[in-house]
């Protein structure tokens, strides 16, 4: 019933989608995956209305359709339950679950509150949520808020005769087990009203959840397997385009780390409610991985560790330096570096070119008497874009408009050509594609070989065990487990799962 | 050449179409005496703005600079005989003072930077009031030439003011693009929180920031004093939303990180051409306010570039 | 199940940090009166007058009460107008434009038509009106559809309006001396002139537009998150618009209650406006960068503001020194209800 054929999507500089052909049926539930990049948010955008496609059609019933906005999407049964918390926080509940569709509850130009409230308990009762309409959504948990995000997009079920598709893209990264088994019990219960959209990385959900699954990969659609014949090892292939094996993260050149040295040290150290008691240490060309799910205080460590943040207990040392005061400028002083999650808010300055953004974090050595010198700051530049193979024009590009990998190449730069030997890394893979993410991985063991120590949030669990020395679970803050994680004898997924959560 | 190559020159572009337009329709505003005239007067609301850039640059504003050059109007007359040259030194470490000040409040105590200089103003309009008596004081003239004659004399044509006015720029435009300061104000301009992520001290460069917007402001509030020879607590009132329209049609939108001080002058410019070609093209006096708004409006929807303002425009 | 719903929500405490903060500007305000009285009794002490605290207050008083309010009408109807603006995250300095201009014509077509409000004149409120709505609608255009921030735009407008009001006046002034319209100030019910009560109701229209309809509250989602209030299907410019809209008619408001109050109207109606209304906006918790605030906090800041600019008369202080006072106060009350844990940068 909805159809895309032979989507084409361009950016600049980009094949975003290449002659997407797409179905979901009425009552069923098709799984998306692909590696970060392969082009499935662009898919999804366009399905919801966000994006035009620039060739093909998009047809529901047999009839195309073209959604000039999400609103006229939404208006055609399709609803998108977003991963990046849509909610706004300011607004009650019941606001943000008929946002735009307030109109129903307007009598004389007034807002019946109570009818609102009414309806919107009826929606909650959908996914099984008992929470006071009325409430302010930044007071609930994330869990709750995920599950009003669908009781939002299930309102289209009393506004639509006809079909609905409902997108759900990542839904399960902030829950708990009997949190997902709930909602795919949800899930399953409504397909007698729904198709569902259902795009993951976890892959044993996407299997489990899935009639039919739809992999992509650079742009393209590489394959559509039916559940029966799902096999996760040859989806896996199909989506990475290669086995991803011991060889994708560089296993071979994990080499042990120097042990008689410690760079950083915590002694059970707390930060407010962030974290409490953590204590580790990590050495010379030791990649130590933090894991837990989002909110288990995986950041907040390494915010603590650059001096963003300040701990309420405990002792934080570097270098044989106990730290009192928690500043920026004290950790570049002594050799952190600090590669933020939000590359492009956090690790870059949009605005800036390439040799401003690499010589940020260092500036007194490119200039004498606070005058610059930009010559030596342009020849730097030139050696990093070189050594790391970094695809810009020149040294004067914006590095707002490199690519992601590229944008990801200029923070490494940065910090290791200031000589940062404590580096710090949050989803340094997060949106890159496959290569891309090779050669970071790449950088990483090159970095480690020279005596670098290095504190990775992995962007996946694969990701963390591949790449780790050590790994350290967290849950809520509190130290859980720690795995080493010597060559061939690395913890599987589900010992980090089971300690996770 | 694409559009969006263009897009940058707009605010020059709309100045040279505007010069022209007005030349066209009376050929006796391109007299060079009558111009140079023309670019000396602006001068005071040239360095103000000049000063405002700093703060807009980084994405805050300046309120206070027009208190600021009241108060400094003030100082300069009461001290003038005590201390003669000197004086210009008690101006700028006043105006440096209450822009730290500003600074201050805003990046430690969180009071939005409109509110804080704002709330500055008013303490620097106080003691301007208090310094005063809530009187208007000249200048004694003998003095006044004595120590700051030479501000307004002719050097082989070319007004001393104006000469004073492209000096500032230099230094201001050095500072901007050649200074590590310069640099880190671009970085918080552009994205405050990458620059905080790469370690550098944000809330020193904010206070730098609104310190050397001070610092400016009492430049020209002295410049101000000397031309008209004395010093009053309303003497400079009407130029703060003058400087801060010559910034914004300059090119330098209130997000920063884009534009400068070289958009500054342009931007200057532009409202100086606006407001001189009323005269010129003989508008009535009461339709002036009006006029200037409107061609303001499209002054400025020709010269902001949108690319450049990122996210949503609030 | 049992574990999402169980979890307490941090909102059910009574006494949370969010709440305290929210009340701050309420209690500044308690304090601030309470302060004044204070000094008073100080003073007579000192010279050892007989003075009972609050009773024996001059500033504690109902005639001053009134005094302060009548003061504050007129920038409470643009300060509220402005509150829609800045919950949406986004601001307006036109109101000096827009108050001079509606001032200018409802006085002349009060005269014109007549000069009493027993005459077809009573027309000129809703002209009046009318004016300040198309006002703030061409502002809501010009920043919206040529995309032009809404500092820009609105400063710009304010350009135009008060051009334009120079234009309509030639710099006269226009004195409306109609007995009935001036009974705004000078006909007192329960003490306070009838000026007062207007904004009172004014001020509850205001209450239910934020409150009970559509547009009230969707402000709040445009300054929650305008890229989410998109995607949500809301039409964010059609908000916009109808926001500026709005504020263009309580500038109207304020420009009817300044003329009733001096009885004058000209170009010059409209000025100290803009920063005292931002001000007063501020100081009442409602964050410049949206979202957040409401018209009862716009109240509260403005009385914040009105005051002090009466306490520092009653109690004698130097004339030279309130505007200085004024700022340092100014910043101790936002500093006092700034939620510092929910902002991360300011500028």
């Amino acid at each position: 019933m909805y159809e895309l054929r032979q989507v084409d999507k361009h950016f600049p500089g980009v094949h975003a989608l290449k002659a997407v052909d797409f179905k979901v049926n009425r009552h069923e539930i098709v799984g998306l995956v692909g590696e970060n990049g392969a082009g499935k948010s662009t898919l999804m955008k366009v399905i919801y209305g966000a994006y035009q496609p620039d060739g093909g059609d998009v047809l529901i019933d047999g009839t195309v359709v073209r959604f000039q906005n999400p609103r006229m999407a939404m208006d055609h049964g399709i609803g998108m339950v977003f991963q990046e918390q849509s909610l706004i926080l300011n607004l009650t509940v019941m606001e943000n679950i008929f946002l735009g569709y307030e109109q129903q509850f307007v009598k004389l130009g007034v807002i019946d509150w109570k009818a609102m409230s009414e309806a919107a308990r009826r929606q909650l009762a959908k996914v099984k949520l008992d929470i006071d309409p009325a409430m302010t959504t930044s007071d609930l948990s994330f869990a709750q808020r995920q599950l009003v995000e669908l009781a939002k997009v299930l309102t289209l079920e009393e506004r639509i005769d006809g079909d609905l598709v409902i997108l759900l893209d990542e839904p399960t990264s902030v829950l708990a087990q009997e949190e997902v088994e709930l909602l795919f019990s949800l899930v399953r219960d409504l397909t007698k009203r729904a198709s569902f959209i259902f795009v993951s990385h976890r892959m044993e959900e996407v299997l489990e959840l899935s009639d039919r699954i739809y992999v992509m990969k650079d742009g393209a659609v590489v394959d559509v397997v039916a559940h029966d014949g799902a096999d996760k090892d040859a989806i896996q292939h199909k989506m990475v385009g290669r086995d991803v094996d011991k060889e994708y993260y560089r296993e071979q050149k994990q080499k042990p780390y120097d042990e008689d040295k410690v760079l950083v040290r915590f002694d059970g150290v707390s930060s407010g409610n962030r974290y409490t008691d953590i204590s580790f240490a990590l050495h010379p060309g030791e990649v130590l991985c933090l894991v837990g799910t989002e909110g288990s205080g995986r950041e907040a460590i390494l915010r603590t560790i650059f001096g963003l943040e300040t701990p309420t207990k405990g002792q934080v040392t570097i270098k044989g330096e106990t730290i009192s005061r928690f500043t920026a400028q004290n950790g570049v002083k002594l050799g952190v570096g600090y590669t933020p999650r939000e590359r492009k808010i956090e690790g870059i300055v949009a605005g800036m070119n390439v040799y401003e953004n690499m010589t940020l974090s260092q500036m007194g050595n490119y200039a004498s008497a606070g005058v610059l010198k930009v010559n030596e700051e342009k020849s730097l530049a030139r050696t990093w874009i070189e050594r790391l193979g970094i695809k810009t024009p020149d040294v004067y590009k914006d590095c707002g408009g490199l690519s992601g990998g590229n944008q990801q190449k200029v923070v490494l730069a940065k910090w290791r050509s200031a000589g940062a030997d404590i580096m710090l890394l949050d989803h340094p893979t997060r949106g890159l594609d496959i290569g891309a993410k090779e050669d970071v991985y790449e950088m990483i063991r090159e970095m480690c070989a020279a005596g670098v120590g290095v504190v990775l949030v992995a962007d996946t669990l694969e990701e963390a065990i591949g790449l780790s020395h050590t790994i350290i679970v967290l849950k809520d803050g509190a130290f859980q487990k720690r795995f080493d994680g010597k060559p061939g004898s690395k913890p599987s997924l589900y010992d980090l799962v089971h300690h996770m959560i | 050449m694409s559009f969006e190559r263009i897009k940058p020159h707009f605010p020059w572009i709309t100045l040279v179409v505007l010069i022209l337009i007005v030349g066209i329709a009376n050929p006796s505003f391109f007299d060079p005496a009558g111009l140079l005239t023309l670019v000396s007067d602006v001068v005071p609301l040239f360095i103000m703005a000049l000063g405002m850039t700093f703060a807009i640059y980084i994405g805050g504003i300046d309120l206070s600079v027009q208190q600021l050059a009241n108060l400094v109007t003030v100082i300069a007359t009461v001290y003038l005989a005590e201390f003669g040259i000197a004086v210009a030194v008690i101006a700028i470490v006043a105006g440096f003072a209450i822009g730290v000040i500003s600074g201050f409040v805003t990046t430690r105590l969180y009071v939005p930077s409109f509110v804080s200089t704002l709330a500055m103003g008013f303490v620097a309009l106080s003691a301007a009031k208090f310094l005063s008596g809530q009187r208007a004081l000249y200048m004694d003239a003998e003095l006044r030439d004595a120590s700051f004659g030479w501000m307004f004399g002719n050097t082989a044509g070319i007004p001393h003011e104006l000469a004073i006015a492209v000096v500032l720029l230099v230094v201001a435009w050095f500072l901007q693009t050649r200074t590590t300061f310069g640099r880190a104000l671009k970085a918080v301009g552009s994205g405050e929180l990458a620059a905080i992520a790469s370690g550098l001290n944000v809330d020193r460069v904010k206070i730098l920031a609104f310190a050397i917007s001070g610092v400016f402001a009492a430049i020209a509030g002295l410049l101000f004093s000397v031309k008209l020879s004395g010093g009053d607590a309303n003497l400079a009132n009407g130029f703060l939303l003058l400087a801060i329209v010559a910034v914004l049609v300059g090119g330098t939108p209130l997000t920063g990180g884009v534009g400068g001080v070289v958009n500054t002058a342009i931007g200057t410019l532009i409202v100086m051409v606006i407001r001189s070609a009323m005269v010129y093209l003989e508008i009535d006096a009461t339709q002036q306010q009006m006029v200037f708004g409107i061609v303001l409006i499209a002054a400025i929807a020709l010269t902001i570039d949108r690319s450049k303002l990122r996210g949503v425009v609030k | 199940m049992t574990d999402i719903t169980a979890q307490s929500a941090p909102g059910a405490r009574f006494l949370t940090r969010e709440r305290i903060i929210k009340w701050t500007p309420l209690l500044v305000l308690v304090f601030l009166v309470l302060l004044f009285p204070f000094f008073e009794w100080l003073e007579d002490f000192g010279a050892g007058k007989e003075h009972m605290y609050l009773a024996d207050s001059r500033f504690f008083s109902i005639r001053n009460a009134a005094r302060i309010f009548i003061a504050a009408t007129p920038a409470l109807m643009v300060a509220i107008g402005v509150t829609f603006i800045i919950i949406m995250g986004s601001i307006d300095l036109s109101m000096e434009g827009t108050v001079s201009v509606c001032a200018v014509i409802f006085a002349f077509a009060f005269i014109g038509w007549g000069g009493t409000l027993a005459s077809w004149a009573w027309l000129a409120i809703p002209v009046a009106l009318l004016v300040g709505a198309a006002l703030g609608f061409i502002n809501g255009l010009v920043h919206v559809r040529l995309k032009i921030p809404s500092f820009m735009a609105s400063l710009a407008m304010g350009f135009v309006g008060t051009g334009l009001a120079l234009l309509l006046t030639g710099g006269d002034r226009i004195r409306v001396e109609d007995e009935l319209f001036r009974s705004l100030l000078t006909v007192r019910w329960f003490n306070f002139p009838i000026m007062v009560y207007v904004a009172a109701v004014m001020l509850l229209i205001a209450w239910f537009i934020q409150s009970r309809t559509t547009l009230g509250r969707n402000f709040y989602a445009v300054g929650g998150g305008e890229e989410l209030a998109h995607a949500s299907g809301l039409n964010v410019n059609r908000v916009r618009i109808m926001g500026f809209t709005l504020a263009g008619v309580f500038f109207a408001v304020g420009a009817l209650l300044a003329v009733g109050r001096i009885g004058i109207a000209e170009t010059a109606t409209g000025n100290n406006f803009m920063f005292v209304s931002i001000t007063s906006v501020v100081v009442g918790g409602t964050a410049l960068w949206g979202g957040i605030g409401g018209v009862w906090n716009t109240l509260v800041g403005v009385l914040i503001v009105n005051v002090i600019n009466n306490g520092m008369v009653v109690i004698g202080l130097p004339n030279f020194l309130q505007d200085g006072v004024l700022g340092i106060l100014v910043i101790l009350a936002v500093v006092l209800s700034t939620d510092r844990k929910s902002v991360s940068f300011v500028k």
